[in-house]
């Protein structure tokens, strides 16, 4: 089944017209989606800048993690799901759409950079001022800026 | 009266060099917008961490002191952005949000959300030198539960300003 088939299943879908036929539902769902993402971009830039060295210097970035970590996975888990129901309300014009398509691939490459940093990264925390967990840092808040700016350009690009 | 006074803003505001910059360039306004975000995701993660502090929901280890040191400035500084590319989409398109209530609820919104999270400053002042835990009355962690509301109410507010009907006799 390709992307196109499965755009094409879930718009038929009950979900999919119950979402289209309610005036509120898409804003409502829209404006938890915004709370959601922004959290999970602003937790996730307090650790990167952590990571660079450029705030929150006194704390131990390992310490840090542990304590932001849990609202970042409450906020991704959130924005996961609205996000999904967002697509599920007009599944065809998202597929076709280049900034949708390049915000999902982004998404997985914050992911493989997250996986990286939590395999070998968090190695060299140890260190203050190591290399790798400064990119690391760097990698992920150009990757977060850029899903952002893709999902905003989505809302002028999308055709209906 | 005010409505008025807002057409005649409008007027004023339409086709001068600036109006025309921004609405001449399509990429201008979602670049506008993504910086609008990325300060709101910088205002939301800040308020969070400091209203969870007091509320002693999270950064437990942190004195609510030196939480507030490190957030209230970056979240003063993303706000006086957020007020600078919310002002420049009202140039670029003016009749877009001004016209709504939602607008003004929430510009209303933010002033109580905003004084309400400097309000912990003054405060805690007098705690600024004191070591180990810090007593919290249930007065200021509903306020600080209270502050959090306001603030996702705010983004809320904002994201309805897209799909809220017009005043009458508003220009298009």
């Amino acid at each position: 089944m390709s992307l196109q088939d499965f755009a094409q299943w879930l718009s038929e879908t009950k979900l999919s017209m119950a979402l289209t036929d309610s005036v509120s539902a898409f804003p409502a769902i829209e404006s938890v989606h915004v709370v959601a993402i922004t959290l999970v971009v602003g937790s996730i830039a307090i650790v990167d800048f952590r990571l660079i060295g450029l705030a929150s210097r006194t704390r131990d970035p390992r310490e840090l993690i542990r304590s932001i970590l849990p609202i970042t996975w409450i906020a991704f888990a959130t924005a996961a799901v609205t996000g999904a129901l967002l697509f599920a309300a007009n599944p065809l014009s998202y597929v076709a759409n280049f900034f949708f398509l390049g915000k999902v691939s982004l998404l997985l490459l914050a992911g493989v950079n997250m996986l990286f940093f939590h395999l070998f990264t968090h190695r060299h925390l140890d260190r203050e001022g190591a290399l790798l967990p400064r990119v690391s840092g760097a990698a992920s808040l150009a990757l977060w800026v850029t899903i952002v700016a893709f999902g905003r350009w989505i809302g002028f690009t999308l055709s209906q | 009266m005010f409505t008025d006074s807002l057409i005649r803003f409008t007027t004023w505001l339409t086709g001068g060099w600036l109006n025309i910059a921004i609405a001449s360039h399509s990429w201008v306004v979602p670049a506008l917008q993504t910086i609008h975000i990325l300060s709101v995701a910088i205002v939301l993660a800040g308020v969070l961490l400091i209203n969870l502090r007091i509320a002693g929901w999270a950064e437990r280890s942190q004195p609510i002191t030196a939480v507030l040191d490190r957030f209230l400035a970056p979240v003063t500084a993303a706000v006086i952005v957020l007020l600078l590319t919310g002002l420049l989409q009202i140039v670029g398109e003016p009749a877009r949000a001004i016209f709504r209530s939602i607008f003004w609820i929430k510009m209303g919104l933010l002033l109580a959300a905003f004084a309400l999270t400097w309000s912990h400053r003054p405060a805690f002042a007098h705690q600024a030198a004191a070591e180990g835990a810090q007593a919290v009355g249930i007065g200021r962690k509903a306020l600080a539960i209270l502050a959090l509301l306001l603030w996702v109410a705010v983004i809320v507010a904002g994201r309805w300003i897209a799909y809220a009907d017009a005043w009458p006799g508003a220009p298009s």
